[in-house]
C-alpha cells in the first residue's frame, strides 16, 4: 500500500466523494428509462466510478480500485446495451457505490475493509449478462508482459476483451513515479484525469520489482504502470502521456498470456483460474477488430484535435492546482473531508470587498479619533456599522448550503424502503434550492429521513389496500421546503392512512402515559401530538396499533435542540402533513434579552410568544396558585408560571419599591436572617393582613418568601410566555431588556451538565450572558406538557365553579377620564385598544376623527355626553374602539387601561346619568359604568335611525314589536335589558326568578313571542325554566335565548340539551337585538 | 506520558509557573498557559458544579472559570486583587482556573521531578504530575487533564 502525501489523498478523498455525490441520482433516473438509456448519463456515472478507480491505483487502495472496477464493467456493459438496467442490477450498483463511499470516508482503514459480497455480486451480474462461451473471461487472469520490458501486468480476460471489443488499442504506459511525475511537478490523479478523459485504464501497478538493481547501469526509476485502453493511436500516445516513446508499449495478442503459474499479485480473491489457450485473446482481437474499423476510422480527425483540448486542460487544470494549494496552506489544518467547504467565487471576492471596505473604514475612524472630529467619528461608525451587517450577511452565504443535500437522497431512501414493502410511492420534491446553514442541513438529516421512512412505512398503504379505498394505487408523498418569515419551513405530506388520534390516545393510556381523564380535555390536535411524547413510541406493539410513530420523540427532541418547531396534522384516511420550522442558521438568533438578579438570559425569539407585565395592582387577581403551581389569566386561559429565579436556583434580587434601586447584598442578608430568626417581625412589618395568618413552618416559610417579594410586594411581574413545542408556560422573571441579535457560543465542557442552557453570548458591554432552553427549563421544573395541561384544566375548573358560585362576574375594561375618575366598560363590547397621538387627530365638521386603517376613526370624549370632568391635554391618548351598528368609534381615555373580571354589583340608581349605567367598587374606587350605546345613541341619533324606521314600517299596525317574557334576578340587569328592549320598541314583562317567570307565561301565554332568561337565579334557575317551558306543548314553540355573563362552553352545552335556542352575553346590546328581532321574524 | 511531554522542553530544563492555592505552591508548564490575566467580570452559571466560577469572555471566546481551591477539594478561593485567572487549553478548549495569587516563574530540571506523595498540603496526590523541591519550598506540578476532569 503507497499512500501518497496527504494533500494528494485528500484531493483524491475530495472528489471522489464528489464524484459518488451525484451517482445517486443519476443511477435513480437510469433505472427509470429501463432500456431507453440515456448514454451520456450512463457515461456520467462511469466516468465517476472510472475516476474513482483510477486514483485509487496511484494511492495504492486496493479494496477501492476493486470494487470501482467491478462496478465500472457493469456500467460498461449498461452503456454498451449489453446489459438492461433492471432494479435489481441497479440496487447492486447503489449498493457497491454506497460501500465505495464508506470506504473513501474512511480512506486509511479502506485496504482492511471487506468488500468481497460485493464484488461478487457484481462479477456476478456481469457473467450472467455474458453469453456462455465468454463467461469464464471474468475471472480469468492475464498477465500482459511486453517485450523489451521487464514490467508486467495483470488483469482480467473479460477487462481485455471488453476493450477490444471497442475497438481499443491496448497500452502499457510506464510512467516512473520520479522523473515523471514528480520532477515535472505533476500530480498523480491530474495525470489520472487526463488519461481518463481519453480512455479507459484497466489495471495500474506500482512496480518495486523492476526498479532493478543497483549494478544496473541508468537512473533508477520508480515505475508505476498503467494498462490502458484507448482509441488514440499509437503515435499520438507520447503526446498525451508526455512520457518517452519506449515506456509506451502497444499491447497485441502475443503479449499476453495466461497467468494459471504466477501468482505474485494478490487474486486470491479470483475464485477461479481456467487454463485457456494464449491465442484465444490475441485472436478475439483479430476477430473483432475489423467490425470497427469502420467506425473507428470516422471518429479519429475529431480525436486527434481532442488531444490538443486535453492538453490545455491539463494546463487549466494545472492553474487550478496551483490556486487550490494557496488555498489548502491557508485550512491545511483540516483533517476529515468534511471539513472543507466549497465556496462561489462571487461571495468569496464580495467577502473581499468587504472586508477591504472594513479597513478603509477602521482607518477613517482611527484618524477621525486622533483628530478628535465626532462627527467624522459618526460617520465611520455608521459605516463600520454598515459593513459589518454585510459581512455578516456574506459569511453567513458561505455557509449557506441547499437543502437539496439532504432531500436528494430520499429518492433513494424512498425507493429502497417501497420496493422492501412492495409499495407503490411516487416521492415529489420542490424548494430544493431553499438554502439553510450547513450545521442545520446535516442536523436535520436523520429526522428528515426518519419522517420520510415513516411516511413510505406507515403513512402509505399498500397498492391493494388504496384500490379498494379508492385511491389510486400510487401513494403520494411531496416535500416541500420554503421560506417564510424569516425560517425556513419544511413539510414532508402523504396521502396515506393518517393518525388516528383516538387510537393514539387509547394506546397512551395503555401505557400509562396519560389518563382517562387527560384524554377528554385533548383536542383532536393534540391527540395526534401524542406520538412526540416521550416513550410514547418505544415499544412496537405501538407501532401496530398507531400505525406510526417509532421513535417519533427522538425526531421531536433533535429538531428542539435545532430551535425547531414540529407541528402534525392529519386526517384519517386522507394522510398526514408534519411541518418543520427552522431557523435559517443557528450561529446568530434574535433573541430577548431578559434579567434575573444580576445576571442577563438570552431567550431565542423562536420560543418566546409575548411578552406579559401584570401591575402590581392586578397580581392578586391575576395570578392564582393551584396547590403548589403558580398559574396566570391571560386572555380567559390559564398559563403555568415558571420563576426563573427558582428553577435556576438564583439567589433573587430585591428592586426596592421607593427607590427603585437594586438592593442585592443587603436584602439576602435581611431576608434570611428575617425568614430563620424573626419570622413575626418580618409578617408584621411586610405582609398584607390577610397573610399574617400564614403558618410558620420552613416549607410555607420558603414559598412565602417567593410569594411576597414576587407576587405581593409593590413590583409590577414581568413574565416572557414562551413556548416549547406545543407547550405554552410563562416564565417569570426580574426584569425584560431589548430584543437583539446574539452570536452564540458553544459553552465549556464543565458546564454540559448543567440543564436549561442552549449556549452563551457576549453583550455589547462585553459581559457573558447566557442563552435559556425553554424546554428544558420546563423539564427542570417538571412542567410537562400535559402535565402544565392537566394543571391548568384542574384550575380551571376550579375558577369556574368559583364564577358559578359567584354570579355575574363580568369582565370590564377599567380606565380613566380625568385622572381622578374611574370608569369601566364591559370588556367584550371591545374591539381593541389603539394609542395615537395627539397631533394625528383631526377636527372634521365639529368631530374628531382620526386617520386609521385607510379609513377614518370617529373619537368621542365621556364629557361630551356625561357630566365629567373633561381629558386632560395630552401629547398621546389611549383610544377604546368599539362597534356600535357596523361601525367603529373610538373612546378617548386616560390609562391606565386594565381588564379586571369582577362581581357585577352595580348601583343603577344613585349615579346614574345619560352615558352611565351606573357605578360600582372596583378596587376600592367608585368606577362608574359606562352606556356605550347611550352615549353613541346621544351623539348619534342619526345612526339608530335607519333601524328603527326599518321596523316601523314592518310594524305599522301595531304598537309594540312584540312581547318578551324577561326573567332576571339582577336588578341592574333587569333594568338595563328591559330599558333598551323598550326603547327598540317590544313591550317586556320582567319576572325576578323562573317561578315567577313560568306564572307569568301561564297567563300571558298568547301574548308572549320570545323568552329571554337570565342562567343563575334563585328558586328556579334559567335551565329548569327553559326545561319546563319546552315539555310544555303549550309553550315549547317559544324560542328562548340565555343571557349569560360569560358564555361558558359547558353552560352552552348544557343549555342546549334542555332546548336553549341561543345565548347572548348581558350587555352586547346590539346582538342581542339583532337575535331577538331575528327570531321573532322568523316566527312570523 | 504527560510526564514525557513536559520534560521535552530545553534540554531537560522546565519553566515552571507557579501560584498559590490556599497556602498549597502549586506549578503549571509554561509552555501549557495561554495567559494569565485578572478578569472580574464573571457571568455566574446557576446550577452549575460548584467549583464553577462562571464562565468569561476571553476575546470573544466563552471561557469557564474554574475555581482550583474548591476543585482541589481546598477552601474556596477568597476574592482579593491578588487573584487570577491562569488560562490552559485543555482538548482545545479554553479554561480558566482561579487561582489566590501568582508567584514565580521557576526553572526546574526534569530529572530532578519526583513523584508526588499521596498528599500535598491537604491536595490528593492525583492532581499531581510530580514534585519539586526547591531550597525553601515544594512545588506541586499539577497534572491539568486530571485537575479539569468533569
Amino acid at each position: 500500500m503507497i499512500f501518497e502525501d496527504d494533500e494528494t489523498l485528500q484531493m483524491y478523498v475530495e472528489e471522489s466523494l464528489e464524484h459518488l455525490s451525484d451517482i445517486e441520482d443519476d443511477l435513480l433516473i437510469i433505472e427509470d428509462q429501463g432500456k431507453n438509456i440515456d448514454e451520456e448519463l450512463v457515461n456520467n456515472v462511469f466516468r465517476a466510478a472510472h475516476s474513482i478507480k483510477g486514483g485509487a491505483g496511484f494511492m495504492g487502495l486496493t479494496t477501492i480500485k476493486e470494487l470501482s472496477h467491478n462496478v465500472e464493467n457493469i456500467l460498461g456493459m449498461i452503456r454498451t446495451r449489453e446489459m438492461v438496467p433492471e432494479p435489481h442490477i441497479v440496487s447492486i450498483l447503489l449498493k457497491a457505490f454506497d460501500k465505495l463511499r464508506e470506504l473513501i470516508s474512511n480512506i486509511a482503514t479502506s485496504n482492511d475493509q471487506d468488500v468481497k459480497v460485493h464484488i461478487d455480486a457484481l462479477v456476478s451480474l456481469t457473467t450472467d449478462s455474458l453469453p456462455e462461451n465468454e463467461k469464464q473471461t471474468v475471472t480469468k487472469i492475464m498477465t500482459i508482459s511486453p517485450p523489451g520490458s521487464r514490467s508486467t501486468i495483470q488483469t482480467s480476460q473479460f477487462d481485455i476483451d471488453q476493450a477490444v471489443k471497442e475497438g481499443k488499442y491496448i497500452y502499457l504506459i510506464e510512467y516512473d513515479m520520479i522523473k515523471d511525475i514528480q520532477k515535472k511537478n505533476k500530480n498523480p490523479i491530474e495525470v489520472m484525469n487526463s488519461m481518463i478523459n481519453s480512455g479507459v485504464i484497466l489495471e495500474t501497478k506500482i512496480d518495486i520489482e523492476s526498479v532493478g538493481t543497483l549494478e544496473e547501469k541508468g537512473p533508477v526509476r520508480l515505475p508505476f504502470i498503467v494498462l490502458f485502453a484507448s482509441i488514440i493511436e499509437p503515435d499520438m500516445m507520447t503526446v498525451l502521456v508526455e512520457i518517452e516513446e519506449k515506456y509506451i508499449h502497444s499491447i497485441t495478442g502475443e503479449m499476453i498470456s495466461d497467468d494459471s503459474g504466477q501468482t505474485n499479485e494478490k487474486i486470491s480473491e479470483k475464485k477461479e483460474i481456467i487454463t485457456e489457450s494464449e491465442q484465444a485473446p490475441a485472436q478475439k482481437k483479430i476477430e473483432i477488430k475489423p467490425q470497427t474499423a469502420g467506425t473507428k476510422k470516422k471518429k479519429q480527425p475529431p480525436k486527434k484535435e481532442s488531444v490538443k483540448t486535453i492538453k490545455q486542460e491539463i494546463k487549466t487544470l494545472e492553474i487550478e492546482k496551483e490556486e487550490d494549494q494557496t488555498n489548502d496552506n491557508k485550512t491545511s489544518s483540516a483533517s476529515t473531508p468534511q471539513s472543507s467547504l466549497r465556496v462561489n467565487i462571487n461571495l468569496l471576492d464580495t467577502l473581499m470587498t468587504l472586508a477591504g471596505e472594513l479597513v478603509l473604514s477602521r482607518n477613517q475612524l482611527m484618524q477621525s479619533i486622533t483628530a478628535k472630529n465626532d462627527r467624522a467619528i459618526e460617520i465611520s461608525s455608521q459605516r463600520i456599522d454598515m459593513i459589518t451587517s454585510e459581512l455578516q450577511e456574506a459569511i453567513m452565504r458561505t455557509r449557506m448550503q441547499p437543502i437539496s443535500n439532504v432531500f436528494n437522497k430520499f429518492t433513494r431512501v424512498v425507493r429502497d424502503l417501497s420496493n422492501q414493502l412492495n409499495k407503490d410511492v411516487n416521492l415529489t420534491m420542490t424548494g430544493k434550492d431553499v438554502e439553510l446553514d450547513k450545521t442545520i442541513i446535516e442536523a436535520i438529516n436523520d429526522p428528515l429521513t426518519h419522517l420520510v421512512r415513516n411516511a413510505v412505512d406507515h403513512g402509505i398503504e399498500r397498492p391493494e389496500e388504496r384500490m379498494q379505498k379508492g385511491k389510486n394505487p400510487t401513494g403520494e408523498i411531496v416535500l416541500k421546503a420554503y421560506h417564510e418569515a424569516g425560517q425556513v419551513n419544511i413539510e414532508i405530506n402523504d396521502d396515506g392512512k393518517g393518525l388516528d388520534g383516538e387510537m393514539l390516545s387509547a394506546s397512551a393510556v395503555k401505557k400509562g402515559l396519560l389518563s382517562e381523564q387527560q384524554i377528554l380535555e385533548l383536542s383532536e390536535k393534540e391527540k395526534i401530538s401524542l406520538i412526540f411524547l416521550p416513550g410514547f413510541s418505544t415499544a412496537k406493539e405501538v407501532t401496530d396499533v398507531s400505525g406510526r410513530g417509532v421513535g417519533m420523540d427522538v425526531v421531536k427532541t433533535n429538531l428542539d435542540k435545532l430551535g425547531g418547531i414540529v407541528d402534525i396534522d392529519s386526517e384519517p384516511g386522507h394522510g398526514t402533513t408534519i411541518r418543520i420550522k427552522l431557523p435559517l442558521t443557528l450561529a446568530i438568533i434574535p433573541s430577548q434579552i431578559i434579567s434575573v438578579g444580576n445576571e442577563r438570559y438570552a431567550i431565542p425569539q423562536v420560543n418566546l410568544d409575548e411578552l406579559l407585565r401584570i401591575p402590581a395592582s392586578q397580581v392578586k387577581e391575576r395570578i392564582e396558585k393551584v396547590g403548589n403551581a403558580e398559574v396566570v389569566r391571560l386572555r380567559g386561559t390559564l398559563l403555568p408560571l415558571l420563576n426563573l429565579s427558582h428553577v435556576l436556583e438564583i439567589d433573587q434580587s430585591f428592586v426596592h419599591p421607593e427607590t427603585g434601586e437594586v438592593v442585592q447584598e443587603r436584602r439576602r442578608e435581611i431576608a434570611d436572617r428575617r425568614s430563620l430568626k424573626t419570622p413575626k417581625f418580618y409578617n408584621e412589618k411586610e405582609m398584607p393582613p390577610e397573610e399574617k395568618e400564614l403558618s410558620t413552618s420552613a416549607e410555607d416559610e420558603e414559598k412565602r418568601k417567593h410569594t411576597d417579594r414576587r407576587y405581593r410586594a409593590a413590583s409590577a411581574i414581568n413574565i416572557a410566555v414562551v413556548s416549547a413545542g406545543p407547550f405554552k408556560y410563562g416564565l417569570v422573571v426580574d426584569k425584560l431588556h431589548d430584543s437583539e441579535e446574539i452570536v452564540v457560543k458553544p459553552i465549556g465542557r464543565h458546564l454540559k451538565d448543567c440543564e436549561g442552557y442552549a449556549g452563551a453570548t457576549i453583550m455589547g458591554d462585553g459581559k457573558v450572558a447566557l442563552i435559556l432552553d425553554v424546554a428544558s427549563l420546563a423539564r427542570m421544573a417538571s412542567l410537562s406538557s400535559l402535565e402544565g395541561t392537566d394543571r391548568v384544566s384542574g384550575e380551571e375548573k376550579k375558577t369556574r365553579e368559583k364564577e358559578l358560585a359567584q354570579k355575574d362576574r363580568t369582565s370590564l375594561l377599567l380606565f380613566k377620564n380625568s385622572e381622578k375618575e374611574h370608569f369601566a366598560a364591559p370588556l367584550n363590547l371591545v374591539e381593541r385598544i389603539e394609542r395615537i397621538k395627539a397631533a394625528d387627530i383631526e377636527t372634521v365638521g365639529g368631530r374628531k376623527v382620526v386617520q386609521y386603517r385607510g379609513g377614518s376613526l370617529p373619537l368621542y370624549e365621556l364629557n361630551e355626553v356625561a357630566k365629567v370632568s373633561p381629558l386632560p391635554d395630552k401629547q398621546q391618548y389611549e383610544v377604546i374602539v368599539f362597534k356600535i351598528v357596523g361601525k367603529e368609534i373610538g373612546l378617548m381615555v386616560t390609562p391606565p387601561v386594565d381588564a379586571v373580571e369582577v362581581n357585577l354589583n352595580i348601583d343603577a340608581t344613585t349615579l346614574k346619568q345619560t352615558g352611565i349605567m351606573g357605578s360600582l367598587i372596583v378596587a376600592n374606587h367608585t368606577t362608574l359604568m359606562v352606556d356605550i350605546f347611550e352615549i353613541i345613541k346621544t351623539l348619534n341619533p342619526e345612526w339608530f335611525k335607519d333601524k328603527g324606521i326599518e321596523k316601523v314600517t314592518e310594524r305599522a299596525d301595531g304598537q309594540s314589536l312584540g312581547k318578551i317574557l324577561f326573567a332576571e334576578d339582577s336588578a341592574f340587569f333587569r333594568g338595563q335589558v328591559e330599558g333598551f328592549l323598550v326603547d327598540d320598541g317590544y313591550e317586556v314583562l320582567t319576572a325576578e326568578d323562573g317561578e315567577e317567570a313560568w306564572s307569568l307565561l301561564e297567563s300571558h301565554v298568547d301574548e308572549i313571542m320570545l323568552v329571554l332568561t337570565d342562567l343563575e337565579m334563585p328558586k328556579m334557575d334559567g335551565f329548569q325554566l327553559t326545561k319546563k317551558i319546552k315539555n310544555n306543548s303549550r309553550f315549547s314553540h317559544l324560542t328562548v335565548i340565555a343571557l349569560t355573563s360569560l358564555a361558558a362552553e359547558e353552560d352552552v352545552a348544557k343549555g342546549k340539551s334542555v332546548g336553549i335556542d341561543d345565548y347572548q352575553i348581558k350587555l352586547d346590546r346590539e346582538k342581542l337585538l339583532e337575535r331577538i328581532s331575528y327570531y321573532i321574524s322568523v316566527r312570523d | 506520558m504527560k510526564k514525557t511531554d513536559s520534560k521535552k522542553s530545553n534540554n531537560n530544563m522546565l519553566e515552571l509557573a507557579t501560584f498559590y492555592v490556599s497556602d498549597a505552591l502549586c506549578g503549571i508548564d509554561i509552555l501549557k498557559i495561554q495567559e494569565i490575566n485578572k478578569h472580574t467580570v464573571v457571568t455566574a452559571v446557576p446550577q452549575s458544579a460548584e467549583y464553577v466560577q462562571g464562565v468569561l469572555n476571553l476575546r470573544g471566546r466563552i471561557v469557564t472559570i474554574i475555581d482550583l481551591g474548591i476543585k482541589l477539594g481546598l477552601s474556596p478561593i477568597k476574592k482579593n486583587k491578588d487573584n487570577r485567572n491562569i488560562i490552559v487549553d485543555s482538548q482545545d478548549e479554553q479554561i480558566g482556573l482561579l487561582v489566590d495569587c501568582i508567584s514565580d516563574v521557576m526553572i526546574a530540571d526534569a530529572d530532578k521531578i519526583e513523584q508526588a506523595p499521596a498528599n500535598i498540603g491537604g491536595v490528593q496526590g492525583k492532581y499531581f504530575e510530580g514534585v519539586f523541591k526547591t531550597d525553601n519550598s515544594l512545588i506541586g506540578i499539577l497534572d491539568i487533564e486530571e485537575v479539569l476532569k468533569e
